[in-house]
């Protein structure tokens, strides 16, 4: 019971990083809060949902479409919000009001494009195709069923979610440290100002980091059949809220302070599922207060963020 | 002040829909409690609606345990405000984002904590409360306007007092505002709890009029966005600007809103990028960027 | 040393992650003196302001003002005692008038001698014209000039004066050290820090050169060119200015 809910946590919780990855990102370089985060979560699901339903695609493709598809969509977003919203008089705050407005429109056009009611894609559809392969290899066919992970069997979408989510860091973590670009966002990170003087473009930067933040999102959206229930066009707030969970208990900018977030996060909402289930609703905002209060610049930062 | 406060002691006499009357109070004085915070210190309490909230159900605790009147219950409305205010003090050492954020959870923890079903003996948890014994919504609404006249009161005083200059002042920047003297955190705190009391007798009435509601009722986020928003339509700091505000986006939400959702929805988020984008210190500024002084 | 010192710093130490900014720092300033603190960039000249104003609480040491001690209190609380300031980076109220940002001082502040006339005293530092604009407009020496305004307003009796000349111009640099000296005749003490050698030597009675965290000289400006050890520092460190 105490090694299943811990490894349950460790594959949650490596999902949620992947969650809350491309809001770090985002946050990090632009100091602007991205609410519409969980709707490109919820859009990534609908693009997962509409290959499978139209075409039969298994929605382990759907990823790269989702991540092409979403940058690109982010870049003129960016030039079309950002840029206006960072000279205003307070941009962190101002963040929060025009991305939820952002967040709505998403949510009320998604609602008159896909209906409100709950769709699902069938647990076994995910990887179908990747199995097809390796049973063809093997020369048996694979069964859908379980995977076995230290002796105790998790649902398979379970387990590619959280390598999907390992491959992601490693990605951003290989384009923020070994790519030039990467080393210039790591500049605007850490002082935007000098960034500008020293003549970097830091819009240019921002938006690429803006198109990956939501990109992300989508790439996150696509598992969210298979982790977290059924999808409608209104569940981005929850997502959203949750990414700030993890982002904030793992620390700004790095993203294996985000991964550390998702464990943690994870990790704990399995134990509480466990053993305190029905208080279970009221960890994540808790975990997220207190670990303000305590710890305020997370668990690996050092960024002061007290008034 | 006093005319805003005359037309909704009148308007229903003349007006049949009270329940649109009633809101459009509810969200004038949540508006003016919003301004307080946010106006004139600068912190965006996204979770706003944990105060409106913790009174709807002070207010109700005292009336279905204890079978108090509705005034005396009221009271209760403002103490559990204040109460949840003086316990989320330590929010106002975040800064920025991260107090908006954890004002957010903070409203969130509180709502899952009171629908708790373990909680149902005391909360009536998911279920929902149900106060039809004081039902009386004329008195209700009389009550409500004159939490709202109080609201519109207080942000008179910040408008033209000593605190409310210093408030300005700590929002400006602290540092300086300890140099001329203000004790920076006491008139924070000062300036969270009354906006709290200002939310917390909105839910109490609330409570009062509609007598039957969920959790999910007096906790739904929309209560604190509709209120930042309507607040910084107009513009924040005045008097004026969180009425005008609340009048016309509410006025055009009653308009399209309740038959088709998502078309007010779709049109409501719109609105609010252009405003951030173009007016982002709302319609007042229009005038005052013509040197006219806006009370 | 004088008796009649109106501030005393013994042994002041602040640390900054382990980095020494003020390193055992001992200095005092006698009731209606202006000191200078003079010394090159990083020796902690600005940091031992911050801790005296209490922006910073210090690690170690003491700081007696007036008699008491009062290392560690919060600024708002040195305010009403009588320590004021002004800023490097002047830091008004940027949405509020002039006349605004000078009230909140006089609101808020406990000046010893009664409230004084926001009017009167934006005229005496030649702001009265801008009395009713908002500060942001105003230039930056102006903006200096309203800093130094919300310190007076409080009445102190120990004002911490961080680079005010820096960008005024000979006239105007004439016209402050002027001022200053006026106060400190009405009894005020005052602690210059100023890279402009000139204005130091107009203005100040004595100077204490600071280096790494630590007081190395004091005495008047004339004695400290003198001084080896203070050459060393200047001619060393590469910042004459």
């Amino acid at each position: 019971m105490l090694i299943y809910s811990l490894l349950s946590g460790v594959l949650f919780g490596l999902y949620f990083s992947l969650i809350g990855l491309g809001l770090n990102l985002v946050f990090g370089v632009m100091r602007i809060v991205n609410l519409a985060h969980g709707d490109f979560l919820m859009l990534g699901a609908y693009c997962a949902f509409w290959m499978y339903t139209l075409f039969g695609v298994d929605p382990v493709y759907a990823i790269p479409v989702a991540f092409v598809l979403f940058a690109l969509i982010g870049l003129p977003l960016y030039y079309a919000l950002v840029p206006r919203l960072l000279a205003a008089r307070d941009p962190e705050m101002l963040s929060i009001i025009l991305f939820f407005g952002l967040s709505q429109v998403i949510e009320a056009l998604s609602t008159i494009a896909f209906g409100t009611s709950e769709q699902s894609i069938p647990g076994s559809e995910l990887g179908r195709s990747l199995r097809a392969f390796v049973g063809w290899l093997a020369g048996h066919d694979i069964e859908s069923g379980p995977i076995e992970v230290f002796g105790q069997s998790f649902p398979s979408a379970w387990v590619m979610s959280a390598i999907a989510s390992l491959v992601a860091v490693a990605f951003v973590y290989f384009y923020l440290y070994r790519t030039r670009t990467g080393y210039l966002t790591r500049a605007v990170m850490s002082r935007r100002d000098e960034a500008l003087a020293t003549g970097i473009d830091v819009h240019r930067i921002s938006a690429i980091a803006f198109g990956i933040g939501i990109a992300l999102a989508s790439i996150g959206g696509v598992f969210a059949p298979f982790m977290l229930g059924s999808i409608t066009p209104a569940m981005g707030v929850d997502a959203t809220v949750t990414s700030f969970a993890v982002i904030v208990v793992g620390s700004l900018g790095s993203p294996l302070g985000t991964v550390l977030g998702g464990l943690v996060y994870g990790v704990s909402y399995m134990l509480v599922q466990t053993y305190l289930s029905s208080w279970a609703n009221l960890l994540p905002y808790l975990l997220l207060i207190g670990i303000l209060l305590v710890r305020p610049s997370g668990l690996l930062g050092k960024r002061v963020r007290l008034a | 002040m006093a005319p805003v406060t005359a037309a909704f002691a009148i308007l229903p006499s003349v007006y049949s829909n009270h329940l649109l009357l009633f809101n459009f109070v509810v969200f004038l004085t949540l508006a003016q409690g919003v301004n307080v915070i946010y106006g004139f210190t600068g912190y965006l309490p996204f979770g706003y609606v944990g105060f409106f909230g913790a009174g709807a159900y002070g207010f109700s605790l005292l009336v279905m345990h204890l079978h108090a009147p509705p005034v005396l219950a009221l009271g209760a409305a403002g103490v559990s405000a204040v109460a949840l205010g003086l316990l989320l003090t330590p929010l106002l050492r975040l800064s920025g984002a991260y107090f908006s954020i954890a004002n957010l959870a903070a409203s969130l923890a509180v709502l899952h904590f009171i629908s708790n079903p373990n909680l149902e003996p005391i909360t009536r948890g998911p279920y929902g409360v149900s106060l039809s014994g004081v039902f009386n919504p004329d008195l209700a609404y009389s009550i409500a306007v004159a939490v709202m006249a109080f609201a519109l009161i207080v942000v008179v005083y910040l408008r033209n007092s000593r605190f409310g200059l210093a408030l300005q002042a700590v929002r400006e920047d602290a540092v300086s505002a300890a140099s001329a003297g203000v004790d920076v955190v006491r008139v924070r705190v000062y300036a969270w709890l009354i906006s709290s009391v200002i939310a917390g007798f909105a839910g109490g009435v609330y409570a009062w009029y509609v007598s039957v509601f969920y959790p999910e009722t007096v906790f739904g986020s929309d209560y604190s966005i509709f209120a930042i928003v309507f607040a910084l339509f107009g513009g924040v700091s005045t008097i004026i600007g969180p009425i005008v505000g609340v009048v016309l986006l509410y006025g055009v939400y009653n308009f399209i809103g309740f038959s088709t959702p998502q078309y007010f929805q779709l049109i409501y988020g719109a609105l609010i990028i252009l405003l951030v984008l173009f007016l982002p210190q709302g319609l007042i500024s229009f005038v005052k960027r013509r040197g006219v002084d806006v009370p | 040393m004088s008796p009649d010192a109106i501030l005393r710093i013994d042994a002041l130490t602040k640390l900054f992650f382990g980095f020494r900014a003020l390193d055992s720092l001992s200095l005092h300033v006698a009731r209606g003196e202006i000191l200078g603190l003079v010394g090159p960039n990083g020796s902690g000249k600005t940091t031992c302001i911050n801790v005296v104003s209490g922006l910073y609480a210090p690690e170690a040491g003491s700081v007696v003002f007036d008699g008491e001690e009062v290392a560690g209190l919060s600024t708002h609380k040195l305010v009403h005692r009588g320590i004021n300031r002004t800023f490097q980076v002047p830091k008004p109220f940027m949405h509020l008038t002039a006349r605004e940002n000078v009230d909140v001082a006089i609101a808020y502040g406990r000046n010893p001698q009664g409230e004084v006339d926001a009017g009167a005293l934006l005229a005496s530092l030649n702001l009265d014209a801008l009395a009713s604009r908002p500060a942001a407009e105003l230039n930056s020496a102006q903006q200096k000039m309203l800093d130094l305004a919300r310190a007076l307003a409080t009445g102190p009796k120990l004002l911490l004066v961080d680079e005010l000349a820096a960008g005024l111009n000979p006239a105007e640099l004439d016209w402050v050290a002027a001022k200053l000296k006026d106060f400190a005749r009405a009894g005020m003490s005052i602690i210059v820090v100023e890279h402009l050698m000139g204005f130091i030597e107009q203005v100040t009675d004595r100077v204490v050169v600071m280096n790494a965290g630590h007081e190395i000289f004091g005495g008047t400006l004339a004695e400290a060119v003198q001084d080896g050890k203070v050459v060393e520092v200047f001619l060393g460190g590469g910042h004459a200015g």
